[in-house]
């Protein structure tokens, strides 16, 4: 190493230091204090809401109505540990573990469709678990992985997104592959939401306008298509669906039960609800009360009024986190939080619509509501990373 | 800081561009999942929460709850005197629970056996062992009927069996049973309710919301298991019973009333049936309505009449038309030409209107022609004062006061005395009268309304207007129940008994009354006179059609000079070869004296004898033992009583009849003097078709006495004993007093 080359290496060394510094000083900030109260107030109603939905079956299986809310409550206290340390620290260091998270993301995903590995529930393998006890869904992984590695990966690329082999391609490849994997387990709704969350930040990223024209109008044309051929019985599959969609009263007892029931449910709460506690359709009758289906249950307890309300928290959080990620210091900042904000709302949207049967269903929980620990606690985390780019927000001038 | 106000500038455009996109992007999605999605979703709950709310509230509440019934006791139904017609007595349904019961097998910790539980509820309940396997093959169902209102002991039997093996899964559930006390007495009125204890004929359905109370229901809470939740859903709604119904019907004249019509249909061998109606004439109360063909109300299904049976036994009828046709009340559901005793209507009228007077005569060819048709009459009466016109029941002469009334006038008195719109009597299916157009009604259809024939009445309609003719003039709607009784006693409804008008004056009706009472004791009604009572009345005969079959009818009232009762009885189709003029005077009428002969005492109206009657009126037997034989002949003859002395003792030792027993005047009354009473019991002799005397002779051969009712007026030479109290070959102690209805055969009206 000559001394040029040493000097050279020094200095690199010393602006890194000094970026490193200022990125110190800056994430010294504060964090955002109405996401931080959103995201407390949305977990605590979740939390509440879960008891309520879940008291019955847990009773019935395990002899304790608040077996599942307890867990739900650890892995919550867990998620605000986890959010707190990640709020705390630069998020700018989870660039080094982009790459990492993709292949772990991917290594999990192969070992959960392994015959034997993973642990199957309804024909789907999609869990990885220590027993029965702690599980959790490589899926959740991923999506976590893909956020981070396309947030780094695509704010580095800048106008180089405008270029198709660099700015779709690889990412195209990324996408792919975890679909792959996910349709293997298999996976569908998980597939929609990543390849969702990836395009997002494809398309923020700024690949080229005509495009994203095209994308969104073809995955459009392709829905409708599907829909219509499904309908002339061109397509078997997912006709079912479909069919259970549109009337689900046509097998109420059978395919289309849990959709009635949902449908019961929600209609039964009317404008005021029947009450908190005091839903009638979580004794037995709606399948996955605590789980996917739980907005049903807050429908019919607190009636149009409550479940709006309680939307209306979401889009508070998803509103403010956007604001976050339009006041982020950098891209990288920015595509961090769009990402993980585009995951929340996505979730939010597509499990109130399979729940109200706005769309065929597919199996999406509802954040911080749905009853999965590991899920719960990922996403507090994902909540910490948004608020630790929040705090290097640059402080408005001419305060 | 100098350094931050440079740095904007070392942003090459390239990326500044690269920025701006992102930012805009960024802006649009958070527009799309903050607020976008968010109207979507709530446009989505609202159809759901508000529009289709109450839709699919209606599901949940299906699903959710269970309703378990509890039933309210049906309203008793009272005669006048309080006797009960119909109650609902408590019943139990036993039922099974499969689910429970599989659910208690499969612990396996019972000391009986699926097998031991059907073989013995089986025998308990008498129902066959392979349905109960059967039910208790529906693992999944809670409630399946084993048997339905069983009675007390059954179900107490199963109560014991149950305690006794500790089991669970078998259930009994109390329900109510109808019972009808008096079987078939007045059924067409009474009516009965079918198995969901719903009432579906006469007064059961015409009542029906008073007497059926309000089911009570208990809703509890179910999860989707089925299980009862102990949650704040639960709620009572509880029984209320129903209503009782008290009647103006009493048991005592219907069942004299029911056992007239039958005597009447088997001896007069009509194919229609025949009905019959007694009311209070003053107020319209129903006393009696009977139909014939009845039928039993504990067992409404069956056929009661013999012919009937016959006719299914032989594939001419089937069980269907027969029920309809037993369960038909003819007083009420069907119309008839009235024929004569409609006459009392044309007189009512033709008196109000001044047309006709106590100075009105008559003289009558046998036939009167109108527009070119020949109306015959039943005789040639020659010349006749108005009340002999009525007497002899002459259609010539009422052919005349039908003309001088005119067609305007006719059809508003029909429309007054409430024979176009119906008698508006408290029962269902009344039918309405059947009558030509006004403006279509032409003099020849004017003179056959006069006499009663070319139009349709029900009986009850008919009997309200005749009512209305002799009681003052007043219309009263009939009616049939007096009272409805709440649970705890108090009066929910009682009838008001304000009449309906006006139609006559009381003039007018006075006058009706002492033309009809004629009728009775010098007129075609002769038949219908009853010892020591003024009756009043009217018979008919109206042709069915061109058929050559008769409608035979007699209305009758009493007291003549202030009706407390007036009934009407009608004959459908009597047969043509039963020895007795079909005409209502011969068949009707008789039968009428008997009806009435029983109930105006029983009604306490008081007998006004005449002195030539009160000879022959019964007496109290003195008690004469122990008097001397002179000292109690003497005794008996002051008391009218002929006598006849067994024995040769100076005093009496016995007496047939006892003393203190009330027997006809003019009978003979046995003394015993010293000889012992004979304990033989008499043999009722045949006494029907003899003359008066021959019949006297018999039962005082037989040592009988006898009470002669019905016509006394025998200078036709054609009066016969019609019917006897007591059955031919019947065992009587001696001096039973037999009741005899006398009946001139050959009358005409």
């Amino acid at each position: 190493m000559t001394r040029e080359e040493r000097t050279r290496a020094k200095a690199r060394q010393e602006k890194r230091r000094a970026a490193e510094k200022k990125s110190r000083e800056a994430a010294k900030g504060s964090v955002d204090l109405p996401f931080l109260l959103l995201t407390i107030l949305l977990t605590g109603i979740g939390l509440i809401m879960l008891f309520s939905a879940s008291f019955p079956s847990a009773y019935y299986e395990s002899g304790d109505g608040a077996y599942y809310v307890k867990r739900q409550a650890l892995f919550a206290a867990l998620g605000f540990v986890a959010m707190a340390a990640v709020g705390k620290t630069n998020y700018q260091r989870l660039r080094g573990f982009a790459r990492l998270s993709v292949g772990v993301a991917l290594f999990l995903l192969i070992l959960v469709i392994i015959p034997g590995v993973g642990i199957t529930i309804n024909n789907a393998t999609r869990w990885l678990g220590i027993g029965t006890l702690l599980t959790f869904q490589p899926s959740e992984i991923a999506k976590l992985a893909v956020i981070l590695y396309f947030a780094d990966s695509i704010s580095k690329k800048k106008e180089k997104m405008l270029d198709i082999r660099d700015g779709i391609v690889p990412y195209m490849v990324i996408l792919a592959a975890f679909s792959l994997l996910m349709l293997l387990e298999p996976h569908l709704s998980g597939t929609v939401l990543i390849v969702g969350i990836g395009v997002v930040l494809m398309i923020v990223g700024g690949i080229p306008s005509w495009l994203v024209g095209l994308g969104v109008g073809g995955v459009g044309a392709a829905a409708v298509l599907f829909v219509k051929l499904v309908e002339s019985g061109t397509i078997r599959y997912g006709a079912g669906r479909i069919e259970m969609w549109k009337n689900p009263w046509i097998d109420p007892l059978g395919d289309g039960y849990q959709m009635c029931q949902s449908l019961i449910s929600i209609g039964s709460g009317g404008l005021l609800g029947v009450g908190f506690g005091k839903s009638r359709q979580k004794f037995l009758f709606l399948p996955e009360e605590h789980n996917d289906f739980i907005f049903a249950i807050v429908c019919e307890e607190l009636g149009m009024i409550g479940a709006c309300l309680i939307m209306l928290i979401f889009a508070m959080l998803i509103l403010r986190g956007f604001w976050i990620a339009l006041h982020a210091r950098d891209r990288f900042g920015t595509l961090l939080v769009v990402g993980i904000m585009t995951q929340v709302g996505l979730q939010t949207f597509l499990n109130i619509a399979v729940v109200t049967s706005l769309i065929p269903a597919t199996g999406i929980s509802l954040p911080f509501f749905s009853y999965g620990g590991t899920a719960l606690a990922l996403q507090l985390l994902e909540m910490g990373i948004v608020l630790s780019v929040s705090r290097q927000i640059p402080a408005p001038r001419n305060g | 800081m100098a350094n931050q106000e440079k740095k904007p500038k070392r942003i090459p455009e390239k990326i500044r561009r690269v920025n701006r996109v992102i930012q805009s992007r960024t802006f649009a999605l958070m527009l799309v999942l903050g607020l976008g999605t968010f109207v979507l979703l709530v446009g989505k709950l609202w159809q759901l929460q508000i529009t289709r709310h109450d839709e699919l509230q209606g599901m949940a509440l299906d699903q959710q709850t269970r309703s378990t019934v509890v039933s309210a006791s049906r309203g008793t139904i009272y005669d006048r005197s309080g006797n009960i017609l119909a109650i609902s007595a408590t019943a139990e349904t036993v039922f099974l629970s499969p689910k429970e019961l599989n659910e208690e097998l499969e612990k396996k910790e019972t000391t009986w056996t699926k097998d031991f539980l059907a073989e013995n509820l089986a025998q308990i309940l008498d129902v066959n062992v392979e349905s109960i396997y059967q039910k208790m093959e529906r693992v999944d169902s809670q409630y399946e009927v084993l048997k339905l209102r069983a009675d007390e002991e059954v179900a107490n039997q199963v109560r014991q069996f149950i305690n006794d093996n500790e089991i669970r899964g078998v259930y009994l559930v109390t329900d109510a049973k109808r019972y009808y006390p008096y079987g078939s007495l007045a059924s067409h009125v009474i009516g009965f309710v079918g198995d969901d204890n719903t009432g579906l004929y006469g007064l059961e359905a015409r009542y029906e919301d008073a007497l059926e109370g309000q089911t009570g229901l208990v809703v509890t809470a179910k999860d989707n298991a089925g299980n009862d939740m102990l949650y704040e859903y639960e709620k009572y709604y509880d029984a209320k019973n129903g209503d009782d119904l008290v009647l103006t019907l009493d048991a005592t004249v219907q069942y004299y009333l029911e056992k007239g019509l039958k005597d009447m249909v088997t001896r007069f061998d009509a194919a229609q049936g025949a009905s019959g109606i007694i009311l209070n004439a003053k107020t319209g109360a129903v006393l009696g309505m009977g139909s014939y063909p009845n039928y039993d109300l504990n067992d409404f299904a069956s056929i009661q009449d013999e012919k009937m049976k016959q006719m299914i036994a032989d594939g001419s009828a089937s069980l269907g038309d027969m029920q309809m046709r037993q369960w038909r009340n003819k007083a009420l559901n069907d119309t008839y030409e009235p024929g004569s005793t409609f006459k009392v209507v044309t007189l009512a009228a033709a008196l109000e209107e001044g047309v006709i007077n106590t100075e009105t005569t008559y003289n009558c060819t046998g036939v009167t022609v109108m527009s070119g048709y020949s109306i015959h009459c039943s005789g040639n009466h020659g010349f006749q004062t108005m009340e002999e016109t009525v007497a002899n029941s002459c259609n010539p002469a009422f052919i005349s006061y039908g003309l001088a009334v005119g067609p305007e006038r006719f059809y508003d008195y029909m429309r007054s005395f409430g024979l176009m719109s119906g008698s508006g009597v408290d029962l269902d299916g009344e039918a309405t009268g059947i009558f030509i157009n006004e403006n279509d009604l032409t003099d020849l259809d004017l003179a056959c309304y006069a006499f009663g024939q070319n139009f349709n009445v029900t009986p009850v309609a008919l009997i309200a207007a005749q009512a209305a003719c002799i009681n003052g003039g007043y219309l009263h709607q009939p009616y049939v129940v007096e009272q409805v009784l709440g649970d705890d006693g108090t009066v929910r409804y009682q009838h008001d008994p304000t009449p309906v008008r006006q139609v006559v004056s009381e003039e007018t009706s006075a006058e009706v009354r002492r033309c009809l009472e004629l009728v009775v004791s010098d007129g075609t009604g002769h038949n219908g006179q009853v010892t020591g009572y003024r009756i009043g009345g009217k018979t008919g005969t109206a042709d069915k059609g061109q058929t050559g079959d008769v409608v035979v009818s007699f209305m009758c009232f009493a007291p003549a000079d202030d009706p407390e009762v007036i009934m009407l009885l009608a004959l459908d189709t009597p047969g043509r070869n039963t020895g007795t003029y079909p005409s209502g005077g011969a068949m009707a009428a008789p039968v009428a004296s008997t009806i009435m002969s029983e109930i105006l005492p029983y009604l306490g109206i008081e007998p006004s004898f005449s002195a030539e009657e009160l000879l022959g009126a019964d007496t109290t037997v003195p008690n004469v033992i122990d008097l001397s034989v002179d000292e109690a002949t003497a005794r008996l003859k002051n008391k009218g009583f002929s006598f006849r002395v067994v024995g040769d003792g100076a005093t009496i030792t016995d007496q047939t009849p006892a003393g203190g027993a009330i027997i006809p005047g003019k009978s003979t009354v046995v003394l015993y003097a010293g000889e012992a009473k004979s304990d033989d019991l008499c043999t009722v002799p045949p006494l029907v078709g003899k003359t008066p005397s021959e019949a006297n002779v018999a039962a005082t051969n037989a040592g009988l006495l006898l009470r002669f009712t019905g016509t006394t007026a025998s200078t036709s030479g054609s009066v016969r004993v019609l019917g006897q109290s007591e059955e031919v070959g019947a065992q009587v102690p001696a001096g039973t007093v037999i009741t005899v209805q006398l009946s001139d055969t050959a009358v005409a009206d």
